[in-house]
Formats: C-alpha cells, sequence, structure tokens
C-alpha cells in the first residue's frame, strides 16, 4: 500500500532502523495498508482533537503511575501514543509459542533450584551463579508449592533487532510484573477514539485477562470450599502500580488490601471486616518479597504481614506469584535460560536472546572494560530502567563511574550488545508530526500448571525522546495500543 | 467488606459533606452581609468562623475578618484542613485508595471535579466573591451523591456512605443553628438591629427558605425557623431526618430488626431519634436551646467514635 500523498506521515522517515509500520517511504506493510489509508487522509487538526480526547480519558480515570526520581513521589500520565503496534497473527503465532515454551522452562527451573537442584548437579548452571543470586530464598528450599507453579504471571520482554528483523527476548520478569492494566486500558481508549478503526480490523480482543488470572488464582485455593477468599495485596497508595492494583481488584472482583487490613493467628490469615475477621485463602501479591513477612524476610517492612510466611508454609494459604522467583529473572541467570530449555524440555529455544556478558567471569569482564562506549550495562537484579548504563549516549564521566561499580562488584554486572530497536510511526506533539520511536513489545504470560495463557499483543512501549532506547515508563517512556490482526494479511 | 475499605466510605461521604455545607454557608453568608455593610467585621463574620471550628487558626493566618480572608480561608487555604479545597484533596485520596469497591463512575465525577475545582485561581475568585466557586461545589457534591445513588450497589458500602452524609449534615445543621441563635440574641440584648435577614441567609445556606414559606407561611421567626430545622421530619437537611437516615444506614449495616438494637452506635442513635420524635420547639427553648444543641453536638461525635470501634478499630483477635 503505497499514497503519493502522505498526509500526516509527510516528511516521516525511520531512518536507519526497522520499521514497523513502513517498508519503504510512503509504502505501508499489508498488515498497515488498511489503517495508513485511514489516517493518511486525516487531517492534523482532526488528529489532535482525537488525541487531547485520548488524553482527557486517561486523565479522568486517573490512570497515572507514580515516579519517584523527583523526590516528592508524583503522579503523573502514562503517555499513550494513538499509532497502533500492529502484527500480524502468523508472526504472533511464533512469539506465542516462544513465550510459552520460555514460562514452562523458567517454571521448571524454579521447581529444580528449590528441589532437587539437578541442572546445578548436573554442571548446566554454576551453583555459585544460582546462590549468589541477590533474590535466591533459601527459605523456599524444599517447600511444596501449590500445584507446583511458581510463575503464575510473567511479564517477557521482547524487542525486534533492527539488523535482522527478529524478534528476541530482552528480559524476564517473572516476580511481580506489571503493566497489563494499561494494555486493557489502552484498548478501551483506543477502541473510543477510533471506533471507525476496529470496524475494518479484526483486532484480536485482550479483556479476558482478568477472567483467566481469576480463574488461575481459585485453582490455587488450599481449601475446596466455593466461596474461597482471594485477595490482591498491595504496599498501597503510593506504590508507582497502585492504578493496577485497584484496576485487578476490582476487574477480578476480589479485595484489594493492604498489608495492615490481613493478620495471621494460628499460622492461618484472615483480613479485618465489618463483620470480624474474615479467613484468606489466596493472596495474588503485588509486594515484593522482601516486604511481605517481617518475621522471614526483612524486619523493618511496614507493608508486609506479619507470619505471612508461615502460613503459607503451612499450606493454609497460597500466594501468587511464589516468593523466590527473582533468581530465574536475574540478569546473568538470563543467559542461561536457553540451557535451561534445553536441559528441562530437550527443545531449541524458540525465541534468541540478547548476546550477554557475564562479568564475574575474567573473560567476559575483559571484553566488558574495552568496549563500555558500544554496551549497554545493567544491573543484575534491578528492573524498570534502574541501574543502568547506555554506553554510546553516557558522559565520559558516567562510563568510568560504572567501571568502577563493575569492577567493585562484578557478580553484579551484566553487558550487552546495543540491539537497534525497531520504530514505530509515533505523534510527536513538540514538532506536530509524525516521527519514528523505538518500541519493544511486553506480553503477559498466565500459567496454570497445564498451560500457558497469553493475551494477544501485550504492552507495547515507546521510548518518545527522539533517538532514545529506554522505554520503561519511570524513564519518560510511553505505550501505545497492540493489536494483533486475525488471519493472513 | 474491609474495615478499612469501610472507613473511608464513611470518611468520603463525610468529606465532601463538610465541603458542600462550608459553601453553602459562605455563599450565602457573604452576600447577605453585603447588606450589612455598616457593621464591622468581626462582628459580621466571627459567626461562620466558629461554625467552621476554625476561629483560632484564623486568627494566626490573618489579621482581620475581611470578607476576601475569610473566603480565601474557608475555601482555598491548605493550611486550613476544613477548607473545600482541603476536604476535597482528602475527598479524592480516600476515594483513590477504594477505588476498586466505588463505581468507575463515582471515581471519574470525583476527579473530574476534583481537577475542575483545581482549576480555579484562588486571586481572581477571591476577588470575583465566592458565588461561582461556592457554586460548582454545591453542585459537584449534589451530582456525586445522584451518580453514587445510581451506580453503586446498595449494599452495606453503600450504607456507610449514607451514615457519613447524614451524620455530617446533621451536626453541621445544629452547629449552625447554635451560632446563629446566640449570636442574634446577642444582638437583640445588645439594642443592636434586630432583622431577620439573618434567619432568611440560615435557611437559605440549609436550602429551606421555600420549604418554610410553604410549611408556615408567616414571616421569619427564628423560633419556627429552629423547630424546622431541628425537628421537621421530612426537610433533609432538618436534624431528625439526618438521625431517621443514620438509624436506618446503621441499621442495614448490621441487619437489626426496628425497636431493637445490635451496638452501641445504634442504641444511642435511637435514644437521639426518639427524643427528636417527642419534643416540640417550646420545650427545647425553655430548656435552653444552646445547652441542648450542645449536647447534640457532643453526641454526634460519640457516635462518630463509637461507629469507629464498632466497625473500624476493633481489637482484632480470631
Amino acid at each position: 500500500m503505497c499514497l503519493s500523498d502522505r498526509g500526516l506521515f509527510s516528511g516521516y522517515t525511520a531512518g536507519p532502523f526497522y520499521d514497523e509500520m513502513f517498508h519503504s517511504p510512503g509504502c505501508a506493510r499489508s498488515h498497515y495498508a488498511r489503517l495508513f489509508e485511514k489516517l493518511g487522509v486525516m487531517a492534523p487538526t482532526q488528529f489532535e482533537d482525537r488525541r487531547k480526547h485520548a488524553d482527557l480519558s486517561f486523565l479522568l480515570q486517573g490512570i497515572t503511575f507514580t515516579v519517584y526520581s523527583d523526590g516528592r513521589g508524583t503522579e503523573r500520565l502514562f503517555p499513550f501514543d494513538l499509532i497502533p503496534r500492529i502484527l500480524p497473527q502468523s508472526e504472533w503465532a511464533r512469539i506465542e509459542a516462544g513465550l510459552s515454551q520460555r514460562v514452562v522452562a523458567l517454571n521448571l527451573f524454579l521447581q529444580d533450584v528449590y528441589g532437587k537442584q539437578l541442572i546445578i548437579k548436573d554442571r548446566k548452571i554454576p551453583a555459585s551463579l544460582v546462590y549468589s543470586c541477590r533474590h535466591f530464598r533459601r527459605e523456599m528450599i524444599g517447600l511444596e508449592v501449590p500445584r507446583g507453579i511458581y510463575t503464575h504471571v510473567c511479564g517477557i520482554d521482547l524487542v525486534r533487532d533492527s539488523a535482522t528483523g527478529e524478534f528476541l527476548v530482552l528480559e524476564d520478569n517473572v516476580r511481580t510484573p506489571s503493566g497489563i492494566s494499561y494494555v486493557l486500558e489502552n484498548r478501551l481508549v483506543m477502541t473510543r477514539t477510533f471506533p471507525e478503526a476496529f470496524q475494518e480490523h479484526e483486532v484480536l480482543p485482550v479483556n479476558h485477562y482478568p477472567a483467566e488470572l481469576s480463574r488461575i488464582l481459585r485453582t490455587l485455593s488450599p481449601r475446596t470450599e466455593p466461596d474461597s477468599q482471594i485477595v490482591l495485596l498491595t504496599p498501597g497508595i503510593h506504590n508507582s502500580a497502585y492504578f493496577e492494583h485497584s484496576f485487578l481488584a476490582q476487574q477480578m472482583g476480589i479485595e484489594l488490601v493492604e498489608g495492615r487490613d490481613l493478620i495471621v493467628d494460628g499460622v492461618v490469615v484472615y483480613m479485618k471486616t465489618i463483620y470480624g475477621l474474615k479467613r484468606v485463602d489466596v493472596i495474588y501479591r503485588r509486594v515484593d518479597d522482601d516486604f511481605l513477612d517481617p518475621l522471614c524476610f526483612r524486619s523493618d517492612s511496614m507493608l508486609g504481614v506479619p507470619g505471612l510466611m508461615g502460613a503459607y508454609r503451612a499450606g493454609n494459604v497460597a500466594l501468587a506469584n511464589t516468593p523466590g522467583n527473582g533468581v530465574a529473572d536475574d540478569k546473568a541467570i538470563y543467559a542461561h535460560v536457553p540451557t535451561m530449555i534445553r536441559y528441562y524440555l530437550d527443545q531449541d529455544p524458540t525465541l534468541r536472546t540478547v548476546d550477554t556478558y557475564l562479568c564475574d567471569r575474567t573473560d567476559h569482564l575483559s571484553h566488558v572494560l574495552s568496549n563500555l562506549p558500544n554496551l549497554v550495562v545493567k544491573s543484575v537484579g534491578e528492573s524498570g530502567g534502574y541501574g543502568m548504563l547506555m554506553g554510546p549516549s553516557a558522559a565520559r564521566a558516567e562510563i568510568e563511574a560504572f567501571r568502577e561499580k563493575i569492577l567493585a562488584e562484578p557478580r553484579n554486572y551484566i553487558a550487552q550488545p546495543i540491539v537497534p530497536l525497531s520504530v514505530v510511526p509515533s505523534y510527536d506533539s513538540a514538532a506536530q508530526c509524525m516521527a519514528g520511536r523505538h518500541v519493544d513489545l511486553r506480553p503477559y504470560c498466565l500459567y496454570d500448571g497445564q498451560k500457558v495463557t497469553i493475551v494477544p499483543g501485550g504492552l507495547t512501549r515507546v521510548a518518545l525522546e527522539p533517538g532514545s532506547l529506554v522505554v520503561n515508563s519511570s524513564q519518560g517512556g510511553g505505550s501505545k495500543d497492540t493489536w494483533i490482526l486475525r488471519g493472513e494479511c | 467488606m474491609l474495615s478499612r475499605i469501610a472507613d473511608s466510605l464513611f470518611w468520603l461521604a463525610r468529606y465532601i459533606g463538610r465541603a458542600e455545607d462550608t459553601a453553602r454557608i459562605l455563599d450565602v453568608t457573604f452576600y447577605t452581609l453585603l447588606e450589612q455593610i455598616q457593621q464591622p467585621h468581626g462582628v459580621r463574620w466571627d459567626p461562620i468562623l466558629s461554625m467552621a471550628g476554625e476561629e483560632t487558626l484564623f486568627r494566626q493566618l490573618y489579621t482581620e475578618p475581611t470578607a476576601h480572608n475569610v473566603f480565601e480561608f474557608l475555601a482555598f487555604n491548605a493550611n486550613n484542613p476544613s477548607s473545600i479545597m482541603q476536604c476535597f484533596t482528602k475527598a479524592r485520596e480516600n476515594a483513590r485508595t477504594i477505588r476498586d469497591r466505588i463505581s468507575r463512575e463515582m471515581w471519574e465525577d470525583l476527579n473530574g471535579l476534583y481537577f475542575t475545582l483545581g482549576r480555579f485561581d484562588p486571586q481572581e475568585e477571591t476577588a470575583a466573591g465566592p458565588h461561582r466557586f461556592c457554586g460548582r461545589v454545591i453542585f459537584g457534591s449534589h451530582r456525586f451523591h445522584g451518580v453514587s445513588d445510581a451506580t453503586l450497589p446498595h449494599d452495606e458500602g453503600w450504607e456507610f456512605l449514607r451514615v457519613g452524609w447524614a451524620l455530617e449534615r446533621a451536626e453541621m445543621t445544629a452547629r449552625l443553628i447554635d451560632v446563629q441563635y446566640r449570636n442574634l440574641l446577642a444582638l437583640n440584648s445588645s439594642g443592636a438591629i434586630a432583622d431577620n435577614h439573618q434567619w432568611m441567609a440560615v435557611l437559605k445556606s440549609v436550602g429551606a427558605y421555600e420549604a418554610y414559606h410553604r410549611q408556615y407561611h408567616s414571616p421569619i421567626e427564628p423560633a419556627r425557623v429552629a423547630e424546622m430545622l431541628i425537628l421537621n421530619s421530612q426537610h433533609p437537611r432538618s436534624i431528625r431526618y439526618c438521625v431517621t437516615e443514620m438509624q436506618a444506614g446503621l441499621r442495614a449495616i448490621s441487619n437489626t430488626a426496628p425497636g431493637s438494637y445490635a451496638n452501641e452506635a445504634e442504641r444511642l442513635t435511637g435514644k437521639v431519634l426518639e427524643r427528636l420524635r417527642y419534643s416540640r420547639i417550646d420545650e427545647i427553648l425553655d430548656d435552653g436551646l444552646h445547652a441542648y444543641l450542645t449536647g447534640l453536638i457532643h453526641m454526634f461525635n460519640t457516635i462518630g467514635e463509637v461507629i469507629a470501634r464498632t466497625y473500624f478499630y476493633y481489637a482484632a483477635v480470631a
């Protein structure tokens, strides 16, 4: 689909990067053709009107997140870009298969490292690497978890490499991944803002996520009563993902509780209601391991519930995700996930990972130290784009500071070559034109112990700053609606 | 329902009710006093400050109770915990912590109102007078009631909202009558002007001016105004009506049959209501209105505390 008068897109170019929408200037890929036709004839003022309408709707619903970097914890809108990220179903099917394989392998890995540790005994993954993970929890060793599930909810970050056009796994998030609420809200706002576009495209729906999550949580209940009490445990209103916590609780029709609403008595968890104490069976917890139970983990935690881990150990309450999952999404362990897939499943990984240098390996370390300006360096236990060095855009002093940090604590760092991320046209409101902005994709995977369910698409995060490769909302990123189109295009 | 959520709903209603009451009193008093410029500031504005219960704080922040200062203080001042904007900030904060339990429409309505009020410029509004701002607050409060009524299931959560609204109104009406009555009696005995403008203002501020005339077909008399606002069984801002609402809400929460009570909050509410039902205004005036109203306000505070002890902060033992 090529147009000579490109309207909103006139002057647009993606530069040297893989463009998700166009295969050459003015010529849209087949799965973007109908949208391009529609938008190409839209006047800029019309587009601007739609954009304002969408922004207002996010503001009124209070769909905000909190940033801490400015010291005040300000509520901010998560910027939303109107041009959707579209993938054909054929491409999605491959991604889906690759993610399912990965989630099953990660779950088997967690069962193993907290169980018989065969992968260590067979010398596929070094014991020292596992035990030195900051989020490895000795308290979980030998504990049988409900239905053997650790990774109930995973958010796995994918990027498309401009060099090859291939999707790569960038990182796994198997502790308390967030962002699914934006997937659902983005879709809602998008259908209201561009209803006509949905009439012409068969976009696969995403809104069955809360029902599927709720179904999985219910299967974990230690009691067979049909009225098992499922709750979502939040750190509270000041947490950056609070909107999501309340959104999911509401969508699933379960109580949103804070630590102070729960008490443990006789190794059973109860919540304080107006009619007295009520037993709790399953906790979808969005509180980090460290803060879950001051008697077991950090004793200064005010967010958790004293005695919770005791009740969990006694089998009187189920937790999702399982404590101790952080050992599986450690960025050094990430380099070994292909090994896990081969070891546990006897399969080749469907999705490739990014080459990763482990700084505690001397051969890797020397390569990293002599190539810092060309690499991205990540702290292994962090997420959200914190504790990261982007070599090419970093100032010299910053690079030197990182060199010191790496040398002081090599196990804490990994390095990767910079992946030139693909771009999607995005509206630059300052310049009032379309511009190519880098994107990633975080699909959300739900695992019930038998099969992995993934809502089609996921969260496309976009780096709205020109040239930026960092898509995290805490670092100025925004998001887009993600469409998986049914059938062939 | 979680105790914390019930607590938040109860206070959500109270904060919005308080903001609305403040706006009503501010609006009506402001324009009534425009016609009485011969009085010194203090005489005119002190009653409204004592009604809000923040006289001391006002004296710390301002030198003189001018119309401008009082409006700024009661509507916008961030250091005044009962200012209209502070009430809305707290109401929104409460709603945000329980937004999974209120309807989406309620949250969006309150959040939108919060932003709308936030866009009013205090400088500009204090110069223009309170009508525009207060009108928006009163309308916003009514709309929030309506949206809540129409979109929230009428379960125990709804009943906590209802009790919160009723308790806040009952207390504010009691304060309003007490302050105005004391004040006007003082004016009369000192030989100052005795007209019924301020009583008109009282009736208008609770939206009972037209209702008064329909009921009494007579000029405004303080005793009748007091009767209307304390003992009337139908006016939604009379104390008796509010206490009836409180009782209905509390009974619905505990599922108690009429004629009995399940806890101390219900017993006290029932006791107050019986007195309101069987009292006559001349008896109340003979015994002393001030003492009577002070007793009621004290009782409302106690009921609020007992509700909290019964449902929100009980000692938890399994």
